[in-house]
């Protein structure tokens, strides 16, 4: 290999330094050499391994490039989803691969910020054999991202990436997103509490203060307004992402008494407020809606009558994904071996995984039986319709996915010690996102009280 | 004899990203932040530390993202008026905290800075909060550019302003005006018997590093394409001086040696475990601890005393 040799001789020649320059002036000759033979290896090893090999027929494995938190306060959320990934890889491998081709992850951490994400995207993207990327997780990382896929033209999978922002224009080729994004899962929180409230007046809403936070206020204050206009909303508060105590919010909250609280905050920051909320009586006093609630009911005790989801169908105990074997020895799995059932961005994560492979399968048998190129993956994905462990994922001509949204409240049964999700609807995909290339706002302000008449009622999901 | 050094330093640079093309990006980040920590040197000079300079470095990437959305699509005029823009921030900032010093100018820097930051991230109908706006790749010189295209342009310019730029500060740190900052970190007041205006130094020293700060968060906004708050947090600022006292202040080459390092060490670690922070910890601590002078000063101990 041409570039190996090169990077020795560059190896060499950063090494010859020291005698052409003397470097050791004024420090132990060994030290200086120990620095400057460290350096040059590193980079000769980082340019070996950097370099890409030639696109071959089947490739010894078939590399993933996949996104997540794995440290920092978002590792609450990015965690799950990272052993979900890991355990479904193992269980693609123990199945042979795909296509006879076991599968490797590289993970990427993106509490690295912008900056370092992207290079790593470069970095994996220059491979050959990581033909596909998974990511990402956070909104920003998603948008940064969106552009270089497009134009390094990796096929590139938001496992969460909920903005909608991501698919707006319409344009894009290598982008995809199996997902719900925030219109269609904050709107089905609008629908199913005016379901289950009619008689709602004062909403509150506390939000992390990030662009999802304000993001999921603006879709669901524009949604209650459109189905029922005198709603008001008395306060709406942003605590700063990661903040440990919540009293002055609470207080705030219980000074304001609303019927409704609505809060799509996430990680420790919800197992937080709902350990403050709960003693000071926000959840006897309003109806409390826990956009992500489903991910903290393995861990704090909610009380009953809490409005949950899972901004998707991504929920375990489904009845469709009960009546699903994979899904159930998932979820065993998942649970013998991280010690807690999977929450919805683990399900999230291995839908994702599923829609990959099935992108292979489907991209293989085109043409017939090779090894896809990425573009030829991409146009797998184009317009697919996914079976996943919890419903399918639709994805439309703008790349945007489909699928179901769950709703419900928790409930104890003498069954489950843990707080189960009853009184449940699931509405389609379809019905509650607009038509691609349509503003969504503009959309939402069009919802006419008439339109929720026509969806699923709550307990109707069983 | 450094001359040659630096040359061949750039001659690697010029050719590694034609062996490893994703080295391409974090390469034109590390000039990028090179310039940023080379405002923040200069300043060191005169023994004040700024834990805030990455605002100017947002607040130029920003200025180049606003003004790509007004419609300007020419890399060297956004270049010049997003510079321009960060240097008129630090001249807004610089006319008040120049009449302070030691840990006073550090905390007033870093507040300053945290209230940029807080006013981007707030701000959310025009910076578009935490998800930040989008930079698109404008034209060279009138002609349109492919992305791939664009992105070796803009490598090699870096390259080529890192060079020159790198010059002129060497210039100007030479110049009485710039030998005026040692003299303000040694002995203020006799500077000022000797009428010399120390304000004014200071406020020139720090309208130069903002400018030089801008034109690294420029450079960076164009390599990301996508300009975010965090851009301007603390621990961006915090960066900035690290990677200064890492190259070591000796020179101007010390700046971008410690962004280089930096920014290979980080690439390297995140690849190899997920606790690359302790990684790059430590290897800090261990450059620290046995590294005084910062890299750069295992290749110019010399010139240090003499400069």
């Amino acid at each position: 290999m041409t570039s190996r040799g090169m990077s020795i001789i560059v190896a060499r020649c950063l090494s010859s330094f020291e005698r052409l320059f003397r470097l050791d002036r004024g420090l132990p000759r060994s030290n200086v050499r120990l620095v400057v033979d460290g350096l040059a290896g590193a980079l000769a090893i980082g340019i070996v391994a950097a370099t890409p090999v030639a696109a071959q027929e089947k490739p010894s494995t078939l590399g993933l490039g996949i996104f997540t938190f794995t440290s920092g306060p978002a590792a609450a959320y990015g965690m799950p989803g990272k052993n979900a990934a890991d355990l479904m890889i193992d269980e693609i491998n123990a199945k042979g691969g795909i296509g006879g081709v076991p599968v490797s992850a590289t993970y990427v951490d993106e509490a690295q910020g912008a900056q370092g994400v992207i290079a790593e995207y470069r970095r994996l993207a220059g491979d050959a054999k990581n033909q596909v990327m998974i990511a990402a997780l956070s909104s920003a990382n998603c948008l940064a991202l969106a552009p270089l896929a497009e134009q390094l033209e990796v096929p590139t999978v938001g496992w969460n990436c909920d903005t909608h922002q991501l698919l707006m224009d319409g344009k894009s080729k290598y982008v995809f997103r199996p997902n719900g994004n925030t219109v269609p899962e904050f709107i089905a929180y609008a629908i199913y509490l005016l379901d289950r409230k009619p008689d709602v007046k004062t909403v509150a809403i506390i939000n992390p203060d990030y662009a999802f936070g304000h993001d999921a206020a603006k879709i669901f204050t524009a949604a209650l307004k459109a189905l029922k206009p005198d709603v008001e909303i008395v306060a709406e508060l942003y605590p700063k992402l990661g903040s440990p105590n919540y009293q002055t919010e609470i207080s705030r909250l219980s000074t304001a008494r609303p019927d409704v609280v609505f809060s799509n905050l996430w990680g420790a920051d919800l197992e937080n407020f709902v350990r403050q909320a709960a003693p000071r009586g926000i959840f006897t006093s309003s109806q409390v809606i826990l956009a992500l609630g489903e991910t903290v009911l393995q861990r704090v005790p909610l009380p009953d009558g809490v409005i949950v989801g899972v901004l998707g169908d991504g929920w375990w105990m489904s009845p469709d994904a009960k009546a699903k074997p994979e899904t159930v020895k998932f979820a065993e799995a998942y649970k013998a071996r991280f010690g807690e059932y999977p929450v919805f961005p683990s399900i999230k994560m291995a839908n994702a995984l599923i829609y990959v492979k099935a992108a292979y399968d489907t991209a293989m048998q085109k043409n017939g039986g090779k090894w896809p190129t990425r573009a030829e993956l991409a146009d797998a994905m184009k317009g697919s319709k996914v079976e996943t462990l919890t419903g399918t994922a639709q994805t439309r001509a703008d790349n945007d996915g489909l699928v179901d949204q769950i709703v419900g409240v928790t409930i104890k049964t003498p069954a489950q010690q843990l707080p189960m999700i009853g009184d449940m609807v699931r509405y389609k995909g379809d019905s509650l996102m607009p038509q691609a290339g349509q503003d969504p706002l503009a959309w939402i302000a069009t919802l006419k009280p008439e339109f929720a008449k026509s969806l699923p009622k709550p307990g109707s999901y069983k | 004899m450094p001359a040659i050094i630096a040359a061949a330093a750039v001659l690697i640079l010029t050719l590694l990203p034609v062996a490893a093309p994703w080295l391409q990006f974090v390469l034109t980040l590390a000039i990028a932040k090179g310039f940023a920590a080379l405002g923040v040197a200069v300043l060191l000079r005169a023994g004040l530390i700024s834990i805030g300079h990455a605002m100017f470095f947002a607040a130029s990437a920003y200025a180049v993202a606003f003004l790509a959305r007004a419609g300007v699509n020419d890399l060297g005029l956004l270049l010049i008026l997003s510079v321009l823009g960060g240097a008129l921030v630090g001249a807004v900032a610089g006319s008040f905290l120049v009449r302070y010093r030691a840990i006073f100018f550090a905390m007033l820097n870093l507040a300053v800075s945290m209230v940029f930051y807080a006013l981007c991230a707030k701000l959310y109908g025009v910076t578009g909060g935490t998800d930040g706006m989008p930079v698109p790749v404008p034209a060279v010189f009138g002609i349109a550019l492919g992305e791939p295209a664009f992105k070796s342009v803009l490598f090699y310019l870096s390259l080529g302003l890192m060079v020159l730029v790198g010059l002129a500060v060497q210039r100007y740190l030479n110049s009485p005006l710039g030998h005026a900052l040692s003299a303000v970190h040694t002995n203020e007041i006799r500077l000022e018997y000797l009428g010399i205006p120390v304000w004014a130094v200071l406020l020139i020293a720090y309208v130069i590093s903002a400018a030089l700060a801008g034109l690294g968060g420029a450079i960076a906004g164009f390599a990301i394409g996508r300009v975010v708050p965090d851009f301007a947090f603390w621990t961006a600022s915090g960066h900035l001086v690290l990677i200064a006292v890492l190259g070591g202040i000796g020179g101007v080459p010390g700046a971008f040696i410690g962004a280089l390092f930096l920014e290979l060490l980080h690439s390297a670690a995140v690849t190899v475990t997920d606790s690359w922070n302790l990684i790059v910890g430590m290897t800090l601590i261990i450059v620290i601890m046995f590294m005084p002078q910062g890299v750069y000063g295992l290749f110019a101990r010399k010139e240090a005393t003499s400069l």
